[in-house]
């Protein structure tokens, strides 16, 4: 892994720089991220250029738009926060890239757009765009485009609003390019792309009594290929397959993965950390990836029963859970990723760092995304975390982790080998070298 | 390990601990198991309250620390320790927690599912008001690092008072007529008015909730303790956590009050100090055998240990 660069600049992170999502595009040129600021950032990676060819891949920063602003519920005397939740590419129809960003309450689709050429020569109207005393026009001429320097415009196209009462955790674009889908706590929406004045609930767990609640939506995703497939994650730990075919209402799910608990694991927070954070469809539509609080797993579509893989993130960590409940850690969302060919998968972890693990070698990694140890294009050191008294040089002690520090927010690209890191107010791309180590 | 330990047996208990004074060395495995589950339960009710004003606290969590207690209620009902009544009315309490205490912050489904589940245990309805006032709670709950000071302080500025408590705790048998847990409201009834250092004002909502919260309890209000307090203490106590829980005639009727109450530093005095000494990282250093930290065997922590056998035994003495 080389190449690297930190692109938040304050030393004092403040609040609203935390970054709270990140978002290839679906050819990897463009990457998003939002903030807890309500902000939206795209940045672009920079063509190849002969004469530095270490430039290649470099992302720099395409255009910056405040998508969500702070409101206040009057009815509820609630704040709602701007804070982005999700950011979602649409597939490129045209020219124009367009995206959807989400905070706890309001879908927003935006169209970014480049202009680098300008009209001129109008015969009625003058360079302003002001009308021409028609006295003063002699002769007609033929409007020429000039080149101009290039300007990326950002406009809101739709605003989707009033569909949940409960905070959005997901959105999800199917693959018929039409729909959407929007997750929150209870519920999950079917909207039409053009259409904001309604949507179409297919999923709803809310009790008849909120008292007999006991599990709520964590996470959910349209499958990949089969726009009429997706799946949803719990609170409890299960993941729920839906087929739309079925029925309108999506209450019976046609799948339901789970894996029964392992009675020398129990313990009071077995619920809580075997709470789903983060699902994703393999690219192939075959598997699905979950994170939960200690651990990544794979699931097969065709297997119910238990997942195929489990791999442990910070297993360490297991006998400091009532403190990390006491201080709410334990609530972590923690994000995962597949890789291109879905045979890596990635997610992060705490003291910045983060994790990869190779489904085919079985072998794992412990990266650190940290301003000191990834100057640019300098090679990420693998770091271990130990528990027992043996300590390596180097090596960090699970007592001294910093738990402040979490990437929570990872993403891949869709074909190369590149990542993008989300640590606090600091993202991190790194790129894998050529025959790296890693692959 | 977390919740490894074995569940209390409650015969080799009641056979073994009853009527004598239980030495340190031999309580940890036992008493862990239940202290870190009343340190767990603590935290979650903690967490359940304090929550930013005018944000919407995340359901989720909501609903995962709401499965926690109720989970620790069933483990409890199963001990045998709650009524019978109670114990029907647990799991929908524990619901009530969710929907009832942050009113502003859920959603009015929320809300309106809320009184279904409050009609059985029938709570007093000045609790019920109480619900809406966020600032009380606010100057109630005490950041943990205020709470560990305040620890310190009473551990080392008072160290005489715990042993008197203990030692007044531990004394009288109960009554075989009464359950362990209203002998234990009697005791601290009588202990309370005696606390009039500035921490008196902290220390008064404790007993009154405890007084007030078993309904099956002798005495609802206890005259003298109402006699011994500032002016119009029963409108002003809102201030308690505890006692806004709508849930807390269930919740106080069984052993977590009596964490509380016979805590050596409520009994102590110290200002919102009764969570002081089961904060989480204490516990786990102190008496986890798998901490990675060894911890010297200070003077507090060993008072500490001679306050739980006492509670122990005070509980187990049913």
């Amino acid at each position: 892994m080389a190449i690297s660069r930190g692109l938040a600049r304050r030393t004092v992170p403040e609040a609203a720089d935390i970054i709270s999502t990140v978002e290839f595009n679906h050819t990897g040129e463009l990457l998003a991220t939002g903030d807890k600021g309500g902000r939206v950032v795209i940045f672009q990676r920079e063509p190849e250029s002969k004469n530095a060819p270490h430039s290649q891949g470099e992302y720099d920063v395409y255009s910056t738009f405040q998508s969500h602003e702070p409101e206040f519920d009057y009815l509820k005397s609630l704040e709602i926060e701007e804070k982005i939740n999700k950011i979602k590419w649409l597939p490129q129809q045209n020219a124009a890239h367009s995206l959807l960003s989400t905070n706890d309450k309001t879908i927003k689709l935006w169209k970014i757009t480049e202009r680098d050429k300008r009209p001129e020569g109008y015969n009625l109207k003058d360079e302003e765009g002001k009308l021409k005393d028609l006295s003063t026009v002699t002769s007609l001429q033929v409007p020429v485009l000039k080149p101009m320097d290039l300007m990326v415009e950002v406009s809101p196209r739709r605003v989707f609003a009033n569909g949940h009462t409960y905070h959005i955790n997901s959105i999800s674009v199917n693959s018929d390019c039409e729909t959407y889908m929007s997750a929150d706590d209870l519920r999950i929406n079917l909207w039409h792309l053009a259409i904001t004045d309604r949507s179409f609930n297919i999923v709803d767990i809310k009790p008849a009594n909120m008292e007999d609640l006991t599990e709520v939506i964590t996470a959910s995703e349209f499958h990949p290929h089969h726009c009429n497939l997706f799946v949803y994650s719990s609170s409890k730990g299960s993941l729920r397959l839906c087929d739309m075919r079925a029925a309108a209402l999506c209450d019976k799910h046609s799948k339901l993965f789970e894996e029964p608990e392992d009675p020398s694991n129990r313990s009071f927070f077995s619920e809580i950390i075997s709470s789903v954070s983060d699902v994703k469809f393999s690219h192939s539509g075959r598997y699905m990836l979950t994170r939960d609080y200690l651990t990544v797993k794979v699931w097969d579509l065709n297997m119910e029963a238990r997942p195929i893989e489990t791999y442990q993130v910070h297993d360490y960590l297991r006998s400091k859970l009532c403190s990390l409940y006491e201080n709410d850690c334990i609530f972590d969302k923690f994000e995962c990723a597949w890789n291109g060919s879905d045979s890596v998968i990635m997610t992060g972890a705490y003291n910045n760092f983060f994790r990869m693990f190779d489904r085919n070698t079985k072998r794992d990694v412990t990266l650190e995304a940290s301003r000191e140890s990834s100057k640019p294009r300098a090679v990420l050191k693998p770091r271990r975390v130990c528990v027992g008294g043996k300590r390596r040089r180097d090596d960090i002690s699970v007592d001294s982790l910093d738990f402040t520090k979490k990437i929570l927010h990872t993403a891949w690209h869709p074909a190369e080998n590149i990542i993008a890191i989300a640590a606090t107010n600091n993202l991190y791309i790194f790129q894998d070298k050529v025959n790296s180590e890693m692959h | 390990m977390l919740g490894k330990g074995e569940k209390r047996k409650f015969d080799e208990h009641e056979d073994g601990l009853e009527g004598k004074i239980l030495s340190p060395s031999d309580g940890p495995s036992k008493v862990s198991y239940t202290l870190q589950r009343q340190t767990i339960f603590n935290i979650s009710l903690m967490k359940l309250y304090n929550h930013r004003p005018l944000t919407e606290p995340s359901l989720q969590k909501t609903v995962l620390i709401n499965n926690m207690l109720r989970r620790i209620q069933e483990e409890l009902k199963q001990e045998g320790s709650l009524r019978p009544v109670f114990a029907s009315a647990a799991a929908a309490a524990a619901a009530a927690a969710t929907a009832s205490p942050p009113p502003d912050s859920l959603s009015d489904s929320y809300r309106e599912a809320a009184p279904p589940a409050l009609s059985a245990p029938a709570p007093p309805p000045a609790h019920a008001c109480d619900l809406g006032s966020t600032t009380p709670l606010d100057a109630c709950l005490t950041p943990a690092s205020l709470l560990e000071d305040d620890a310190d302080d009473t551990f080392c500025t008072s160290p005489a008072a715990p042993p008197a408590a203990a030692a007044r705790l531990s004394a009288p048998a109960p009554p075989p007529e009464k359950d362990s847990f209203s002998s234990a409201l009697d005791e601290i009834e009588e202990l309370c008015p005696t606390s009039t250092s500035p921490g008196a004002a902290a220390a008064a909502p404790d007993s009154s909730r405890g007084g007030s919260g078993a309904p099956g309890g002798p005495k609802p209000e206890d005259p003298k303790l109402m006699d011994s307090l500032p002016g119009n203490f029963e409108i002003t106590t809102s201030t308690g956590f505890l006692t806004d829980l709508t849930l807390d005639d269930i919740l106080f009727a069984d052993i977590d009050t009596s964490m509380y109450d016979f805590d050596p530093c409520t009994s102590a005095s110290g200002p919102a100090s009764k969570m002081a000494p089961v904060s989480a990282d204490d516990l786990l250093k102190t008496l986890a055998p798998y901490s990675s930290q060894p911890v010297a065997p200070s003077q507090p922590f060993k008072m500490d240990l001679t306050e739980l056998d006492h509670i122990m035994e005070v509980l187990v003495g049913s």
